[in-house]
């Protein structure tokens, strides 16, 4: 196991160094200069403004120091926000995104969960095809348009809920529910299969056949072997409420990451969006090495695969 | 028994066929041979889901076809006079809860009081652009983009992953340990920098999601190859001296087509997915070309006073998306073997 998590993590950081150098010289291609967003400057000024920035340095000896400037947690300034260090923009603004992405992950499984587990049970009756139904729905309605539609019927023509903005609880439950369906449809498409499978298997024949009531055998035996399988869809379903965070927040005008992000694009605002970039990779590179020992804990046959090797 | 032996005596033998040996059908049980295309079309037509996928695509692929030259707008007509207006089907008006009678949201008749003549389908945008092009026209560079990154996908996948496998040792273990380093990056990142690189367009898109979309292709392949070159008929085949190529592609390939298709449908409503996504957020296909996405994007700005301009949009992506998640799920219960009932 310490084999294994050490490998593991020297993938980790492997990944995250090709990212942050991928990341630096992208950045250094990308058309339009900090600059362009400016007051008109005489060329003096721009001379010190880059040579502020370390514009200026050779390429090599920007990289080196943006190296070491990460090491230490340090992102660097904003163009667009005074000099604000990234890292302080991304602090004031990852508790809103913070908050929708646990909620919505945290609701998703257990609704996913849930409806997986009814659906496999009542295998070929309406309940099942209903629940399947919405499933499919679910992962084919995009992110943005399900949050638009939440937003007009619910928000505008219904006013039960708050349109947009950030302030209040209540301000929450729209963007969550937006950014959770995609999670609960897959992981009850996901917790479906499983389910069905486990309940055709051998182990639960016996457990029929010792006389274990059905609820004992299903609470018991299938759904805990059924839920293993669902912690290595915790990786991608990480990515997916992240990515639509960046429209949800949009639509709802939260002012968390995912907002940012699309304003930083739109503003040119190179060090925003490095910063971003790079913190994202982090939390999903984080989230899949964490999956990956977990699952090596839960289920020792895939560290026996991977430490064979 | 006497009486039955004259009864036989009296049928003269030309009634009688002789029954040559061999022929007995009865003893027979089989079904038709059919190869594995065929069985799995037998299993495909019976999934329901799927038959309504096709259905629908088939329906969208029509309009995307024929739709933009069914009426006289081009997609970049601009008519300020005619701007806004709420959809219009003569032949849907009557259905109140269709939103086609060309009533704004109070129930008004703009047409009538605009005095417009024509009847826009679909309504228009702010800009007096008819939608019924702009979306159909934009439902053909959404299916090209995600047929295109399909294609690519497949292409890729499976070279590199064929490779890997086939090869074995060090060339494996160096390139499992590529897409190990890619698999960590998160794509929408990789897609979002590659765009603002280079300008903004369908290319740049295709192109992006191709970077970092093949990994899980390759992967399959790579699974699928591994088990399949240690089996017998590829060591028969070794042994009569085939040559890698013919290994390869008569008999490793062939065989890993099943999973492979079934990856590549699901390449496609995630590359339509993530090109509505990033011209949603203002990264995609540039005006006057519209996406489904872009049109979306337009549309939700005004969703307050003219919803029906994001609706349409909205609708037809989904459709597109869904109805290739529903012919995805039905070719996997179709070529999984597994399912064979």
């Amino acid at each position: 196991m310490v084999r294994y998590t050490i490998q593991r993590l020297v993938y980790m950081i492997i990944t995250l160094l090709i990212i942050a150098t991928a990341t630096f010289f992208l950045m250094k291609l990308l058309p339009g200069s900090p600059l362009t967003n400016q007051e008109r400057l005489s060329p003096e000024q721009q001379q010190i403004i880059l040579d502020k920035y370390g514009l200026n340095d050779p390429l090599p000896v920007q990289y080196v120091k943006y190296m070491t400037g990460l090491a230490q947690g340090d992102l660097g300034l904003s163009f667009q926000y005074d000099n604000r260090p990234v890292t302080q923009i991304i602090g004031d603004r990852i508790g809103p995104s913070a908050l929708l992405g646990f909620q919505a992950m945290v609701l998703g499984a257990i609704l996913g969960i849930l409806v997986g587990i009814i659906a496999a049970i009542k295998h070929n009756t309406w309940l099942d095809y209903g629940s399947t139904i919405l499933a499919v729905l679910g992962i084919s309605i995009p992110s943005f348009v399900f949050a638009a539609l939440l937003q007009y019927y619910v928000g505008v023509k219904l006013e039960w809920l708050p349109v947009a903005l950030w302030g209040e609880y209540k301000h929450t439950i729209l963007p969550t529910l937006a950014l959770t369906v995609g999670v609960v449809a897959t992981i009850a498409r996901f917790m479906r299969t499983e389910m069905l499978e486990i309940l055709n298997s051998d182990y639960i024949l016996l457990a029929k056949a010792k006389g274990i009531s059905k609820v004992g055998t299903v609470v018991k035996h299938a759904v805990r072997n059924a839920m293993i399988p669902i912690v290595t869809i915790l990786g991608p379903m990480t990515v997916a409420v992240m990515t639509g965070s960046l429209v949800v927040e949009r639509i709802f005008a939260v002012p968390g990451l995912g907002e940012q992000f699309v304003l930083s694009i739109n503003t040119n605002d190179y060090t925003v969006i490095m910063g971003i970039t790079l913190f994202f990779s982090v939390l999903f590179i984080a989230v899949i090495f964490l999956v990956d020992i977990l699952y090596g804990i839960i289920d020792p046959r895939i560290r026996l695969a991977g430490g064979k090797k | 028994m006497e009486t039955n032996k004259s009864k036989i005596d009296q049928l003269s033998p030309d009634l009688f066929q002789q029954r040559k040996a061999g022929e007995d059908e009865a003893e027979k049980i089989e079904r038709p041979s059919l190869n594995f295309w065929q069985d799995a079309w037998i299993r495909l037509r019976k999934s329901k889901g799927a038959i309504v996928g096709i259905i629908i695509t088939a329906i969208i692929m029509f309009f995307a076809i024929f739709g933009p030259s069914m009426n006289d707008h081009k997609f970049s007509d601009q008519n300020i006079r005619h701007a806004k207006l709420p959809p219009k089907i003569e032949a849907l008006s009557g259905i109140s809860w269709l939103p086609f009678d060309g009533k704004d949201a109070d129930g008004f008749d703009v047409y009538e009081s605009r005095q417009v003549e024509v009847n826009y389908w679909f309504g228009t945008d702010d800009l007096g652009r008819d939608l019924w092009t702009r979306t159909w026209s934009g439902t053909r560079i959404s299916l090209y983009i995600g047929i295109l990154a399909a294609i690519i996908d497949f292409i890729i996948g499976i070279s590199y992953g064929g490779i890997s496998a086939y090869y074995g040792g060090r060339v494996d273990d160096v390139m499992q340990r590529i897409i190990e380093i890619l698999v960590g990056i998160p794509n929408l990142i990789v897609v979002i920098l590659f765009i603002l690189i280079f300008e903004p367009g369908i290319f740049s898109i295709t192109m992006a999601m191709v970077i970092t979309g093949w990994t899980g292709m390759a992967r399959i392949v790579r699974g699928q190859v591994l088990q399949l070159k240690n089996q017998e008929f590829v060591l028969a085949s070794r042994t009569l001296g085939a040559s890698s190529n013919r290994l390869i592609f008569k008999h490793l390939l062939p065989n890993v087509m099943g999973p492979v298709i079934i990856t590549t449908m699901f390449t496609v409503p995630a590359a339509i997915y993530t090109e509505a996504f990033l011209s949603f957020i203002g990264l995609g296909i540039a005006p006057p070309r519209a996406s489904l996405g872009s049109l979306v994007n337009d549309g939700y700005r005004s969703i307050q006073s003219f919803p029906y301009m994001m609706f349409v949009p909205s609708v037809v992506i989904s459709l597109i998306i869904l109805s290739f998640n529903l012919m995805a799920d039905g070719l996997r219960d179709a070529l999984d073997p597994k399912m064979r009932k």
